[in-house]
């Protein structure tokens, strides 16, 4: 009689485990990136510290892209700290299949020697790359970035450039797979570079 | 113990020039965020809390480490950040402002010389009511998007 009134108890328990599982989702998952269709993305060759970059060579990688310039006080260095602490919480194994590019939105300002020395306070492994005005733009258009140099308000600032703050998430065949908004935490830049580099 | 003397600094000299909206805004948790070596500006975030009965107005900021040091904001449009200079950052009644990344901020521009990790930016807050403090803040390498700490909503 115990016996069964323990099985009895032991089935409720394993029906609330499972209904638990089933019903309770605790928000974990990484964050829906793609809310509107991506846009088209693709290919780029544009100029580094160390020569020209072509995201079609990189041999295998998924790339990060990120659209910036060095000027930017606050939303830029938000996202690199937040991709190299993203970066940080995968193997070696998983962080050589990674490249990292910094786009460069104000080719006027940044040289290639600047944008090196830029991005490598943050991770020696980002790239900055920058172009000519219309390569930029071009490629800007690809990937639904918006960028605007606005003019300073007072007398002697420099301009600042409004722009979008997504991360892309692109393949090795340089097809655009995700964004990521900005403000994503380094636990989900993890999921999602891990999510990304392990489907086929 | 370093640290710990740090705090008494940090108590000690953040002044009030003279009384009003300086002495009831209680300046929490600053600092600069460590900018790479070549960038020509950085930010300065903190909390502002109003332990007066009356609105305070924090209408100018002043640093000796960059050459222009002005009050912004960052508008979030539709992804687009969009950094705009604002004329002031309202300090409401037993209220507080909070100055954080992707928001309100401090702006250090055109900087004279690279700010180095742990270094001490003296930054003076000037209020509307024409009182002002100054605030010894730190230079902090940020390790994550919510480094040092994270708000929530009060
Ligand atoms: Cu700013």
């Amino acid at each position: 009689m115990s016996e069964r009134l323990l099985i009895i108890v032991v089935a409720v328990l394993a029906s609330l485990v499972i209904g638990l599982g089933l019903f309770w989702h605790p928000d974990t998952a990484p964050t829906p990136v793609a809310v509107s269709p991506l846009p088209p993305g693709g290919d780029f060759t544009l100029q580094s510290a160390d020569g020209p970059v072509t995201l079609g060579n990189s041999r295998g990688k998924l790339s990060l892209l990120y659209f910036g310039y060095t000027y930017c006080p606050d939303i830029c260095p938000t996202t690199l700290t937040a991709l190299t602490a993203g970066m940080v919480l995968l193997t070696p194994e998983e962080r050589a299949r990674l490249a990292v590019f910094f786009i460069s939105v104000d080719p006027q300002r940044d040289t290639v020697d600047h944008l090196k020395t830029y991005v490598e306070f943050f991770d020696p492994g980002i790239v900055g790359v920058t172009g000519n005005p219309a390569e930029i733009a071009e490629l800007a258009t690809r990937y639904g970035v918006f960028y605007k140099a606005q003019p300073a308000e007072m007398a002697g600032a420099a301009y600042v450039v409004d722009h979008s703050a997504e991360t892309f998430i692109v393949g090795p065949d340089t097809r655009l797979l995700a964004r990521m908004a900005h403000g994503t935490p380094p636990d989900q830049v993890a999921a999602l570079i891990r999510q990304y580099l392990n489907q086929p | 113990m370093k640290r710990l003397s740090f705090l008494f600094a940090a108590l000690s000299l953040s002044t009030a020039a003279f009384a009003g909206a300086a002495d009831d805004v209680v300046v929490h948790e600053p600092y600069v965020r460590l900018a790479p070596p070549n960038a020509q500006a950085t930010g300065a975030f903190m909390v502002l809390r109003n332990t007066g009965s009356k609105d305070a107005k924090l209408v100018k900021a002043d640093n000796p480490a960059s050459r222009l040091t002005e009050l912004h904001t960052h508008i979030n449009d539709k992804g687009v950040m969009r950094m705009r200079q604002v004329p002031a950052i309202d300090v409401p009644a037993k209220g507080e402002a909070v100055l954080q990344p992707g928001g309100l901020h401090v702006m250090l521009i055109d900087m004279k010389a690279p700010l180095s990790e742990g270094q001490v930016v003296p930054i003076t807050l000037t209020f509307d009511d024409g009182s002002s403090k100054q605030v010894d803040v730190k230079v902090v390498k940020m390790m994550s998007a919510a480094m040092p700490m994270k708000h929530g909503q009060h």
